[in-house]
Order: structure tokens, then C-alpha cells, then sequence
């Protein structure tokens, strides 16, 4: 017997060539009609050149005449190890070319659900990327099976896991229902192309067999719904080519695993830029808001803000940046959204972000300018107070090193959420600042009914009463009990924070691993 | 000529409205104040057109994603 192997070589070259096929030129040209890439487009534009090293690439269903083979229909999954900005990443992605990327099961599963891909990111200890394009489980798979299979055989155990573990990023890029819907939402991170990507639980025609309501996919899982009113996906883009681009900075941010400390980079901007602009950011009327982002601008590293749910959620402005080339998370009030109140968006935008950036010890900054939680029967009716809560308890439990800035209000349960309560409790306050259980406004007519009752004007006794109580609430008389630690002018604001961040690294590089999670949130 | 519609961040009352039908606006500019959590909101144009019309008055009680004004472009 000759030891030629070519018979089985030209074998395997026929079955590669099945596989990089997808779903036939008919299927792929479909597609790419429909402005979407394929799967392994999707792969090679988002990866390092060359970096991508394909699992699985012969599995699917084979066509036999005997035992001669005809011809492989591929799993509707491809997946592998590759690199982004050199460093490795698990990736992989459904391939709507073969049934719409319906779920495949062979003897193990390539990913979507658990399988190979996310035991590879949890075994190595390297990022997940999530590229998804299908729409779950069939009911043709009881025909094929011969009964029907138990919610959660091939479960989002290993997807849970992953969250507490290594950076899990997910894409949507055309339909996501069921399942792969599901998927998109276990992620640390996720994003969604306009126009092109969908994401429900379940579309439209078990929409309209459930509730008679006929509704086009647009407008059941758009990215107006999905991202901008529910913030069930995250950011949203105008192409395919610029969720790659996304995909790849917000990992740039990311540590490969909770046993590494953030990357950082070399820093051009200087530490001690003290920007003039910030001496006349807040204005000395009390009613008008300003433009925080700005105020973001002029503390972080120049260039280095990635804004996080820029859409959902206004009242509150969440951003990943850098301080001297180290990662940071910004948590800021918005002022021109309910003067920064948190409503329930803004409360669960919170609670996301916190939890992220503690998970990766990534340091925090809370830029605080909060009156309070969110007023009046909408809000109470949307439980604003039972997520702002949540909010709290997620950032008493945070153990990352915490910066609170206090640009004006600090009022409040709200206000609570933002020092580091398990640490050192570090407070620094801009001039303007000001703080309480609740705003003077609005306390002074409960708490002096009686007074006010008796005054022959009501009204101006109201106004002396705030004036008296406002000239006793000066941020100085704080300093000088040390209730707070510090009083920065706020151009010292980017220097002075910058260095505490800097001192802080010790701390983070000795306390790294996953975070223990006990008790029940509210 | 597309229409704008544009739309309320937040609930609250039109505290003024501080431009007028017809008047050409820059993305930026502001095209009314909203009074909310008693502070004065501006309602900021995202994109450049002309005021073709007003949906509320001053005073008026609005919710969040009401629209206040179209412009054309």
C-alpha cells in the first residue's frame, strides 16, 4: 500500500472549498444585495491582515452517492482565532447565507450559544467577538430531531461566565431574533448598523400571530428602538466598515482578561494643561445648564473619548477615555437633560457602566452634577426609584478606584452613588459645587410650612429663608470641616486628577482578578 | 425640501421661544427654551433648514419625544 495521502488531501481541499462557498454564489450575491457582508468579509475587514485562523471549517452537512461525497452544506457558523491590534481575540459569526443562520448542532457547537468560540475566549482568556446575523432555533429542527428540544441545552451558561471574565463585544449586523437577539445582550459592549441591522425577541410574523399587530421590522427592531429608545443595543453606526472600526477601538480600551490591568498608552496631551475655558463652564445662574461634554473634553487626554450609549439615556454622559495615557470611565451628569436628574434611562446606563469598569478596574470618574432622581408621576410609574437604587447599590459595591468631581448639584440618593465607599472616599469639588439631602428650592416650602403659613408674604419669606440657608452652603464651609477633601479651580481639574490616577496604578495592578459578587440587587 | 421634525429631550414647559417662522437656523443654534427640573433647556438644532412651523406655544405643558417645531431644508 503506497503512504500517498494526495486522494485524502484533494479531499479536504474539495470540502474547503464547499465551505468557503457559504451558500452558493446565488445566496451570496442575495446578500450583498441587501447592502451586508458575509460572514468571512465581516471577519477579514474587522481583524489584523492575515491574522485570522479559521475552527471548524469542514463541519456542516455532508451529501453522499454511496460512499463517494457530493458536496458539503456548511454549518451556517464560521469562527476562529485572530488578532486585533495584535492582540489575540476569539471571533466568529453566523452565516445568513446558509437558512438565514439558523442554528446548527453537530456533535458540539461552533458558537452563538456557548460552543467552541466562547470556551476558546474562556479558556485563553482573550476577548469575544460577536458578529451577529440570524435569527435562533427553527421549528424544522423537530422534523429533523424527531421531538422537540429542552429551552437552554445549548444554554448562555458559558455566555454568563465570559461577563465576569474577558471583554465580550457584540455586533449586530443584519436580523437578530430569538436566540442570537439574546446573545447581543450578554455582551459587555454592543453596536448596530442603521438601516440594515434588526434585533427583537421575536419578528414580525409571530408579532402578528401573537398580537395581530402588523409591523415592519424597522419599526419593531430598528436602531431608533433598539438603541436610541430602549437602549437594549448600545451605539449605533451608518456601515458595516464603521462598526468594525468601533468594534476595535472600544477593545482598545479593554484589558484581554479581569487578570490584566488596562492597556495604556503613551500620552502626547500634557498632564498639566489647565484649560482657561473651564474657569467660565458652569454658569453663575443656577438655571442654566451647560455643555458637559465639553467640560469632558477639556479634563481627558485629547482625542480620547468613546462615548457609550451616546443616544439612550441623555440625562447621563458615559464615556470610556484616557488620563495620561491610563484608561478611565467618565460618569457625568448631563444638565441639559432634566438638568441632569437621573430618570430611569440614565439610572440603567449607570449601572451597565459602573459594573463594566469595575469588572476591568478601570478607574472611575464621576462628574457629578445630579439634583436628585427624576420627579413627577412618569417617572415614578417607570420605577425610576427602584433602578436609581440599583444604581446606588452597584456603586457601593464597586471597589475600583473612584474619583467623585462635584461640578454644581450633588443632591440627594443619587448624589450617593457616586463616591467610593469602599475605598477612600475621595471627593473634590469645583467652586461652584453644592450639596445636600435635597435642593434648597425645593426643601425650604416643606420644611418651613409652618413659618411660611404664618408670613404675611409668604413668597418673600420663602426667598430670604433660601438665602439664608443657600450663603451657609458655600463648598468652603464643607472644605473647612473636611467633608470634602478637596476644592480644585477648576482649570487644575485635568493635573491634579491625573496624578492621584497615575499614584493609583499600584493599587489596581495588585488587585486584579474577577470581582466577588454577594448579596441581592434591589 | 426635507422636513425636520424636531423633538423634545425632556418633559417640562416651553419657556420661550426665542426664533421665528420662516427664520433660517444653523445646527447648533438654539430654537427654544424648555423649562425642566427648574432649569432653562435650550432645544438645540442638530442640523441647519428654516423654521417652517411651531407645534407648541409658550407655556405649553410637552413630554419627552414631542415635536416642537418642523424646519425644511
Amino acid at each position: 500500500m503506497s503512504d500517498d495521502w494526495s486522494a485524502e488531501v484533494e479531499e479536504l481541499r474539495l470540502r474547503r472549498r464547499d465551505a468557503m462557498a457559504l451558500g452558493g454564489a446565488e445566496a451570496v450575491a442575495k446578500h450583498h444585495e441587501r447592502g451586508r457582508l458575509t460572514i468571512r468579509e465581516r471577519v477579514t475587514r474587522l481583524v489584523d491582515t492575515d491574522s485570522f485562523k479559521e475552527v471548524g471549517t469542514l463541519t456542516g452537512q455532508g451529501r453522499y452517492d454511496g460512499a463517494t461525497l457530493k458536496g458539503v452544506t456548511p454549518a451556517p457558523y464560521v469562527m476562529g482565532l485572530a488578532s486585533i491590534d495584535g492582540r489575540p481575540v476569539a471571533v466568529g459569526g453566523e452565516d445568513f447565507t446558509i437558512r438565514g443562520g439558523s442554528s446548527w448542532s453537530g456533535d458540539r457547537k461552533k458558537g452563538g450559544q456557548g460552543g467552541f468560540i466562547e470556551d476558546l475566549a474562556a479558556s485563553y482568556r482573550i476577548p469575544l467577538v460577536n458578529l451577529i446575523d440570524g435569527s435562533g432555533g427553527s421549528v424544522t429542527s423537530i422534523n429533523k430531531r424527531g421531538h422537540s428540544i429542552f429551552p437552554g441545552v445549548h444554554g448562555f451558561e458559558r455566555s454568563v461566565e465570559l461577563l465576569g471574565k474577558v471583554p465580550v463585544v457584540s455586533a449586530v449586523l443584519g436580523t437578530a431574533a430569538g436566540g442570537p437577539a439574546g446573545r447581543a445582550i450578554l455582551s459587555h459592549w454592543s453596536v448596530m448598523v442603521d438601516g440594515t441591522s434588526h434585533v427583537f425577541a421575536a419578528g414580525p410574523p409571530v408579532v402578528e400571530r401573537s398580537l395581530g399587530q402588523k409591523i415592519g421590522k424597522e419599526d419593531l427592531g430598528g436602531t431608533q428602538i433598539a438603541v436610541d429608545l430602549a437602549g437594549t443595543i448600545d451605539n449605533r453606526v451608518d456601515s458595516e466598515e464603521a462598526c468594525f472600526a468601533e468594534l476595535r477601538r472600544f477593545l482598545s480600551y479593554m484589558p484581554s482578561n479581569v487578570w490584566e490591568a488596562p492597556p495604556e498608552v503613551a500620552c502626547t496631551d500634557p498632564v498639566d494643561r489647565c484649560d482657561e475655558e473651564l474657569l467660565s463652564t458652569v454658569p453663575k445662574d443656577r438655571r442654566k445648564p451647560y455643555n458637559m461634554r465639553k467640560l469632558i473634553g477639556h479634563i481627558v487626554d485629547n482625542g480620547s473619548v468613546f462615548e457609550i450609549q451616546p443616544t439612550y439615556g441623555k440625562a447621563l454622559i458615559t464615556c470610556l477615555a484616557r488620563m495620561n495615557g491610563k484608561v478611565v470611565g467618565i460618569v457625568a451628569n448631563n444638565p441639559m437633560v432634566y438638568g441632569g436628574a437621573m430618570d430611569v434611562k440614565a439610572a440603567r446606563k449607570q449601572i451597565h457602566f459602573v459594573e463594566m469598569c469595575d469588572c476591568f478596574h478601570i478607574p472611575l470618574i464621576f462628574l457629578v452634577d445630579v439634583p436628585g432622581f427624576m420627579v413627577g408621576r412618569d417617572a415614578e410609574a417607570a420605577a425610576t426609584l427602584r433602578d436609581g437604587m440599583r444604581a446606588v447599590y452597584v456603586g457601593l459595591q464597586a471597589t475600583v478606584p473612584t474619583y467623585t468631581v462635584v461640578i454644581r448639584k450633588c443632591y440627594g440618593m443619587a448624589g450617593m452613588g457616586t463616591t467610593e465607599k469602599n475605598g477612600l472616599e475621595f471627593k473634590i469639588a469645583w467652586p461652584s459645587a453644592e450639596w445636600g439631602s435635597l435642593p434648597i428650592e425645593g426643601g425650604v416650602a416643606a420644611a418651613f410650612r409652618r413659618e411660611l403659613a404664618n408670613a404675611p408674604d409668604a413668597k418673600a419669606r420663602e426667598r430670604e429663608i433660601e438665602a439664608e440657608l443657600r450663603a451657609m452652603a458655600s463648598p468652603f464651609r464643607t472644605a473647612e470641616a473636611f467633608g470634602v477633601e478637596e476644592i480644585v479651580d477648576p482649570r487644575e481639574t485635568r493635573p491634579y486628577l491625573c496624578r492621584f490616577i497615575d499614584a493609583a496604578q499600584a493599587r489596581i495592578r495588585t488587585s486584579l482578578g474577577p470581582k466577588a459578587k454577594y448579596g441581592v440587587r434591589p | 425640501m426635507a422636513a425636520i421634525q424636531v423633538k423634545a429631550d425632556v418633559a417640562g414647559s416651553v419657556w420661550q421661544i426665542t426664533t421665528k417662522v420662516g427664520q433660517k437656523i444653523e445646527a447648533g443654534e438654539t430654537i427654544m427654551i424648555i423649562e425642566s427640573m427648574k432649569m432653562e433647556i435650550p432645544v438645540i438644532a442638530e442640523q441647519d433648514g428654516t423654521i417652517d412651523k411651531f407645534m407648541v406655544d409658550e407655556k405649553t405643558a410637552i413630554s419627552e419625544g414631542q415635536v416642537l417645531a418642523v424646519l425644511t431644508r
